[in-house]
């Protein structure tokens, strides 16, 4: 548990340094845009491909690390009046589906990437395989935080947030 | 077969308590596995969904919001309202009204308001003789304004989740929805809740005669004078000015929502770094921390939310709740009085976000057939969902709310039904008079907006 815990504190915090430094690469590509385009009328075509490349970084290591930190929005007022072993199981199961829809992002991200890899994003000359780096990354990410919750909930430890 | 698999599987994953987005993700994958269609086509909507330049503008915004809410400038709006109102009966009350609405279109955010304004206001008001409850509630309620602000993320959101609208009203033709009309289509019902908000706070006050302090005083503050109105004015002025910044790029096509959104966060850091010099390290950090998760939460739902869009009008939900409504009745005003109570329903167990991306699709083509247009109905909606905000069991306004008042949901729930026929008051108006929020829009731009 000691191990999964180490190496997944230090993987929340790579997922958040990630989603921050996309995001203050997106900010600064759509400046960037804006300013050429009106100071010196010339807008660069790859501006908007490097923008959509940099939001799905943002979005799914944001979102993985919002597993971790049990920052998704959920309904748990329901099981909330139920009694406490019920609850108990109620949160492995959720745990459990929620690696079966990371299992999913792995794997169609993957076969998506596969699929994809001859093809070129417009205007980066870089391969579409690479939009789909992202949720794979995501998937393993979501895997092992939601691990981590199951294996703590039976150690009734609770998952410290490494980024409140 | 495959839509009782959906709905089975979304409602028991919801209840159980998976988040939202991925019980809309799993239950749409099922659905795909039923149908035998390639699930790595799903994985391919749910990329491509998010994948759209416009949805720039939801991290923007999100940004812009944190750095205004980390960066003070919520104290400088809070001592301008209350020079303005603070002389008056329940001039605390007043004042919070007056600026959770302006920082509400700072930040675009009724949770961010909530926590900055609450974090000043609350602590103030207790200390100077109102109750936790009254104070909670003014707060928490006057916020909700930031849903339907220029800056608000969720206006983005509902763009989306509308783009596939399309009809005839009155012989005008309906393709989507345009971002900036909505944003213009949002401030008159803004500036009435604030207004109905303002009376009903004054009201409360004059009722149970507050301010009642520990030594049995129940004086109101003295009026500082035109000219320290003004100062404090002049000092809250740059923070404001992210409204009018967006507002304007957009009308004079300076540039698009999501342009227009980069520059308001350039401009937020630029007022809190250089000019206030209020934003540390550390809390760029956590605003950008803070920022990326949010993101990353909202756009995974606008992205499984394109899959269950596909799975919804290959299964033709829409259509059989159309017909349903449709039998029960066909005169509008009706129609409409049934959407806005189930979107209310709705409001009480989703959240904002999800309660747009799923209600959106199955209740805007009625209301198009019934003469509403997709910027009015946005209208309704929002303001449908900013109303489940503030009331339990997932009011996370009033979580935040009730944890800085320091009183239980249930207290704050007890005294808040005048605040609550406010803002019914409000959804009627932009239910039944079309041009309170299609006017200003019209103005504006120049273009019949509907």
């Amino acid at each position: 548990m000691n191990a999964l815990k180490y190496t997944n504190r230090k993987l929340s915090k790579f997922a958040m340094y990630i989603a921050c430094a996309c995001l203050v690469g997106l900010l600064s590509v759509v400046i960037y845009g804006v300013v050429l385009r009106y100071i010196f009328n010339n807008a660069p075509p790859y501006v908007e491909q490097v923008a959509l490349l940099l939001v799905i970084s943002v979005a799914m290591f944001g979102a993985a690390a919002g597993v971790r930190d049990a920052g998704h929005i959920g309904l748990d007022s329901l099981v909330k009046i139920l009694p406490a072993r019920i609850q108990f199981w109620c949160s492995v199961v959720v745990n459990l589906l929620s690696i079966a829809f990371a299992l999913s992002l792995l794997a169609g991200g993957y076969l998506m990437a596969l699929s994809t890899y001859a093809s070129t994003i417009p205007t980066l000359g870089l391969s579409e395989a690479y939009r789909y780096l992202p949720v794979i990354s995501a998937g393993i990410l979501i895997t092992l935080f939601s691990t981590e919750h199951i294996v703590a909930l039976f150690k009734s430890e609770k998952v410290i947030p490494s980024w409140h | 077969m495959a839509l009782t698999v959906l709905c089975v599987a979304f409602l028991v994953f919801l209840i159980l308590g998976v988040p939202v987005a991925f019980a809309i993700g799993l239950s749409c994958l099922a659905t795909f596995y039923v149908e035998d269609l390639p699930f790595e086509t799903a994985i391919q909507m749910m990329t491509s969904g998010m994948n759209v330049f416009s949805f720039l503008a939801i991290p923007f915004f999100i940004f812009s919001g944190e750095l205004m809410l980390h960066g003070g400038i919520a104290d400088k709006i809070v001592n301008f309202a209350r020079s303005l109102v603070g002389h008056w009966r329940g001039g605390l009350g007043l004042a919070n009204v007056v600026a959770s609405t302006l920082f509400g279109g700072v930040s675009g955010s009724p949770v961010a308001d909530t926590s900055a304004m609450g974090g000043v206001m609350i602590p103030i008001m207790k200390r100077e003789g109102y109750s936790a409850a009254y104070a909670v509630n003014v707060t928490t309620h006057a916020s909700l304004s930031g849903a339907l602000m220029p800056t608000s993320h969720n206006m983005i959101i509902y763009a989306f989740a509308a783009q596939a609208a399309n009809g005839v009203i009155d012989g005008q033709v309906i393709r989507g929805v345009s971002i900036g009309d909505l944003m213009f289509a949002g401030l008159i019902p803004v500036f009435w809740i604030m207004v109905c908000m303002l009376i009903t706070a004054y009201w409360q006050a004059v009722k149970y005669g507050y301010p009642k302090r520990e030594d049995g005083s129940t004086g109101v503050e003295r009026f500082p004078g035109w000219s320290h109105v003004l100062s404090t004015f002049v000092a809250s002025l740059p923070g404001l000015g992210v409204i009018a910044i967006i507002l304007v790029c957009i009308l004079k096509g300076i540039a698009t929502a999501t342009e227009a959104a980069a520059i308001a966060v350039a401009y937020s850091l630029f007022l809190t770094v250089i000019i206030y010099r209020t934003m540390s390290t550390d809390k760029l950090l956590r605003s950008l921390a803070k920022a990326s998760k949010t993101t990353g939460v909202i756009l995974l739902l606008i992205g499984v939310s394109n899959m269950l869009r596909y799975q919804m009008a290959f299964l033709e939900i829409p259509d059989v709740i159309e017909q349903a409504l449709l039998t029960a009745t066909h005169t509008p005003w009706l129609m409409l009085l049934y959407i806005n109570i189930i979107q209310i329903f709705l409001g009480i167990f989703l959240d904002m976000a999800a309660h747009i991306l799923i209600t959106t699709p199955l209740f805007l083509p009625l209301a198009i057939q019934m003469g509403v247009g997709p910027v009015q109905f946005g209208m309704m909606l929002l303001l449908n969902c900013a109303l489940g905000l503030v009331h339990p069991p997932v009011g996370s306004v009033q979580f935040i709310g009730c944890a800085i008042g320091n009183i239980s949901i249930g207290e704050a729930t007890k005294t808040a039904w005048p605040y609550y026929l406010a803002i019914f008051i409000a959804i009627t108006l932009v239910t039944y008079v079309p041009s309170f929020s299609t006017w200003l829009p019209t103005l504006l731009t120049g273009h019949p907006v509907l």
